[in-house]
């Protein structure tokens, strides 16, 4: 390997073979496996510089390369630490790119076995719960005597004052969806952690209006070991107006 | 309800995971990718208007039956 090149980085996982992977990579070179003392980093050679192009669909193939790699290399290796995207190791103080990762490899030894172990067999499955706010508001307004009496009230008032008590109103509604959406994160989310065995909460994506994501979830769960997950996830996608994404098997990205 | 890989949302799904998640090292070994907010935001962007993923399996069936001599 030329010294003044550096190393992609995809993943990380347990063997004992630098055999190669067969596969080109975001660069168009072959795909290595790097073996340093039972680890092996799957790596590419690359110019020792930030993955940069002007050309969004470049970065963006290459983001799917990443993931493929990563990917092909989960099913050889049964058990990856997934690497983020856009990781670039370089040759320094007269040492190649490669002996400062397995120079890496071996300080962190020790932490990098025990989360190959925690991880061993398992993926991560996204979750997330959608809802329609305007189709769960006339079941919280069917039960809240307090917006009831003020509907009343807005009928029966001049323009003015019932204009004020509009805006009094829709604050009332806003926070009982906000006290609703609450009550059944925490019950969703109950019910999810005890399908699986880690869980992380992500932040909530937009929607297209009116539907508002309430739940997005990484869960890492033994690979295919899901049927009690989606038993659970599809109870609550039955709820009128919740739906349910379900996603995965991934790699463990959440986890590493 | 059985867990997929399919779809545009799946694959925001994944972006969010390969450019915010995963392992990074912290060290001055390391070249990341500069401008990763931006980046981030506009990749998202790029890769959402990929037509949902069968170009993703299409990338996949290349880097895996292009390996080089």
């Amino acid at each position: 390997m030329m010294t003044d090149k550096g190393l992609y980085i995809y993943c990380l996982a347990q063997g004992n073979q630098e055999e190669p992977l067969e596969l080109r990579g975001l660069g168009g070179q072959p795909v290595m496996a790097l073996l340093h003392r039972g680890l092996i980093a799957v790596v590419e050679e690359c110019e020792a510089k930030s993955i940069q192009s002007e050309d969004q669909k470049v970065l963006a193939d290459g983001l799917l390369i990443h993931q493929s790699v990563v990917d092909i290399a989960w099913e050889r290796y049964e058990t990856v630490l997934p690497f983020s995207f856009g990781m670039v190791i370089r040759p320094m103080d007269g040492k190649t790119a490669g002996e400062n990762l397995k120079g890496w490899m071996e300080r962190e030894s020790e932490e990098l076995r025990g989360k190959l172990m925690r991880l061993k067999s398992k993926a991560e499955y996204g979750v997330q719960v959608i809802w329609d706010p305007t189709i769960v508001l006339p079941k919280i307004r069917h039960n809240d005597k307090e917006i009831q009496d003020l509907e009343k009230e807005i009928q029966s008032k001049p323009k003015g004052v019932a204009y004020l008590l509009e805006r009094k109103l829709a604050e009332i509604i806003k926070k009982r969806l906000e006290e609703a959406a609450n009550v059944y994160f925490k019950d969703f989310y109950q019910r999810i952690r005890n399908c699986v065995e880690e869980i992380h909460v992500e932040k909530v994506r937009r929607e297209n209006p009116p539907k508002q994501m309430i739940m997005n979830l990484s869960c890492l769960q033994e690979k295919d070991e899901v049927v009690l997950l989606g038993r659970e996830l599809e109870k609550i996608g039955k709820i009128q107006g919740f739906d349910v994404r379900f996603t995965g098997p991934w790699p463990p990205y959440s986890f590493a | 309800m059985e867990p997929t890989r399919q779809g545009r949302a799946t694959l925001v799904d994944l972006l969010d995971r390969v450019l915010d998640k995963g392992l990074v090292i912290n060290a001055d070994i390391i070249i990341s990718l500069a401008g990763i907010p931006l980046i981030a935001v506009e990749l998202r962007a790029a890769v959402a208007s990929v037509e949902t993923m069968w170009e993703y399996g299409l990338m996949r069936d290349f880097i895996g039956t292009h390996p080089r001599a």
